[in-house]
């Protein structure tokens, strides 16, 4: 880690305007829950664990962590100001280790705690509320691990992780065992009944918790080692020919 | 450093004889990217002292610096800093301080911030006093705590020169570095690269400004279309330049009267009378703009234009490389 580029890559992610969106996207979880409470229905484990599987974790995780994901490295490639920080003498993979770390932090911080919040503020289940928070802070870290990866591999990394969000995990994962297996939102779900054993009626994730550790594992490691040895090997070129 | 002049195959020949480790050394580098070649077979060494890397835009200048920044690596060749490969190392960037020609900087970080992160990145011991020297040394201390965002071109562009050299380094490389500045700083900007050269430092810096490279380098590389078209002693090449035919097209009262008088100066190499347009070739730029009026007169003509026919620097490059 570099406190240095830790701290650029902050204000870099955080000073850019669509963060104040997705601030706004964490607050309508918590907005929800907070209606449904106070609404004659009152709590409901089940309507938790549906709004924090479908709006938090299907929904805010993915975009908090493509926006930051992709915008650790690649924005900077992109703006021309990451020769300030690859011009140096530092180890390209303490830079990689440093904004995946800063990536992470930041989509944590937009996902996991308004998850936990609107969790415990909806009420029902507080140890359900928790196991969601908790999952989508690995969850989140696996996404950033991909989304940082993906833009060292691509300049279109956003339209390629969007892509990968809306088709993948939110169509074809549903469809079939194979691709669930390959997707973070599962591997999610499969974290969180694993932590919080619920009832099936509340929530019932679709994949085995085995599966979801190996593949996950293996995914995050590949997604960190790809990424490393982009970054090893990236060139920044002087001019446009 | 010889001078080169003629076919672009034969332009890159150094002397021989040098240290083993120049400062920067490159050896048949090429650079392509698919089938465009910004590089093509460029071979020289950097010495101590000021060099200009001169060339129109597009001619592979930037990519050159690059190379030497180990921020490209060589499809072909080599480039070694110290006698080390320049790409892969992040260790070389303790020795070279680069000035890019982009001017994305980080608008959300102060002049102080931005110079000091660098200081840190660097690993200096004492970076807030390194900074604190590199700004005063570029004039940016009353500025210092405003955001780059607010820095005008010359102000960002003087920001990224304290920001490279704020760990001292042996190696400068600056491309485009006079972008945006007033006169007053581009003085002030020169001066103190001179001083650097003079304590020994080897810089290397590119412009497609003749004017520029004259008032700074002692030497220069001159790059058109990816090759490296001529190197040396910069007034060498300047009389190179200068020295070259040029073409003036000239319209009068009478042309035919006119040629015949314009004939008899020495430094006229030959006229034409095409389409009732009067071509005058001539070796001497300046001798033939100061003699082209006394000679009308002599003959009692009336001038009506006067047009040098191709002055613009692709030109007078293209001129080098024909040979």
């Amino acid at each position: 880690m570099n406190a240095v580029i830790a701290r650029i890559t902050l204000r870099q992610l955080l000073s850019r305007r669509r963060t104040l969106l997705l601030l706004a996207l964490s607050a309508v979880v918590v907005l929800v829950a907070i209606l449904r409470r106070v609404s004659p229905a009152g709590a409901d484990a089940k309507f938790t664990a549906d709004l924090l599987s479908n709006l938090g974790i299907a929904t805010l995780m993915p975009l908090v962590a493509l926006i930051f994901g992709t915008g650790a490295i690649g924005a900077e490639l992109e703006e021309g100001t990451a020769v300030y920080i690859l011009a140096k003498p530092i180890s390209r993979w303490v830079v990689v280790a440093t904004k995946l770390v800063v990536a992470i932090g930041c989509s944590v911080t937009l996902t996991s705690i308004p998850i936990l919040i609107a969790g415990l503020l909806a009420g029902g289940d507080a140890r359900l509320a928790i196991a969601f928070a908790v999952a989508s802070a690995i969850g989140s870290a696996l996404y950033c691990a991909i989304f940082v990866a993906l833009s060292l591999v691509t300049s279109r990394a956003f339209i390629w992780g969007l892509g990968y969000v809306l088709v993948w995990e939110g169509f074809l994962a549903g469809l079939f065992t194979g691709t669930r297996t390959l997707s973070v939102r599962e591997h999610t779900l499969a974290f969180t009944q694993a932590l919080a054993n619920p009832a099936p009626d509340v929530f019932k994730a679709d994949l085995d918790i085995t599966t979801a550790i190996v593949v996950a594992g293996v995914v995050g490691v590949f997604a960190v080692v790809l990424a490393l040895r982009r970054l090893s090997r990236i060139e920044i070129a002087g001019e446009v020919v | 450093m010889t001078i080169e002049h003629g076919s672009p195959a034969a332009t890159t020949k150094v002397e021989a004889g040098e240290a083993p480790a120049a400062p920067v050394e490159l050896t048949g580098v090429s650079r392509w990217y698919g089938n465009v070649v910004a590089v093509n077979e460029v071979s020289f060494r950097l010495e101590p002292g000021v060099t200009g890397l001169l060339g129109p835009n597009g001619a592979g200048k930037s990519t050159l610096l690059h190379l030497i920044a180990g921020l490209l690596a060589p499809s072909a060749g080599s480039v070694t800093i110290a006698g080390r490969p320049a790409f892969g190392d992040p260790n070389v960037y303790r020795e070279i301080g680069l000035v890019p020609e982009r001017e994305a900087v980080y608008p959300f970080l102060t002049g102080r911030e931005f110079v000091e992160a660098n200081a840190k990145l660097q690993g200096l011991p004492d970076p807030g006093s390194a900074a604190k020297r590199a700004i005063a040394t570029f004039e940016l201390t009353e500025a210092q705590d405003r955001p780059l965002a607010g820095y005008s071109k010359g102000m960002r562009q003087r920001a990224k020169v304290a920001a490279a050299f704020v760990h001292d380094p042996r190696i400068l490389l600056l491309d485009e570095p006079f972008n945006g500045m007033d006169p007053r700083q581009r003085i002030h900007t020169m001066a103190f690269l001179r001083k650097l050269a003079e304590e020994g430092r080897t810089i290397l810096f590119s412009s497609h400004i003749l004017e520029e490279v004259e008032r700074v380098a002692d030497r220069v590389l001159v790059v058109i279309a990816g090759r490296l078209a001529a190197s040396g002693d910069f007034h060498a090449i300047r009389r190179l330049m200068t020295d070259r035919p040029h073409t003036f097209t000239v319209r009068s009262s009478n042309d035919r009267r006119l040629a015949t008088q314009l004939l008899g100066d020495p430094f006229v190499t030959g006229v034409t009378l095409d389409d009732g347009l009067l071509v005058a070739r001539a070796a001497d730029y300046g001798a033939f703009s100061r003699a082209v009026a006394a000679r009308a007169r002599e003959a009692d003509v009336t001038l009506y234009e006067v047009l040098p026919t191709d002055e613009s620097l692709e030109s007078v490059f293209s001129y080098l490389v024909r040979g």
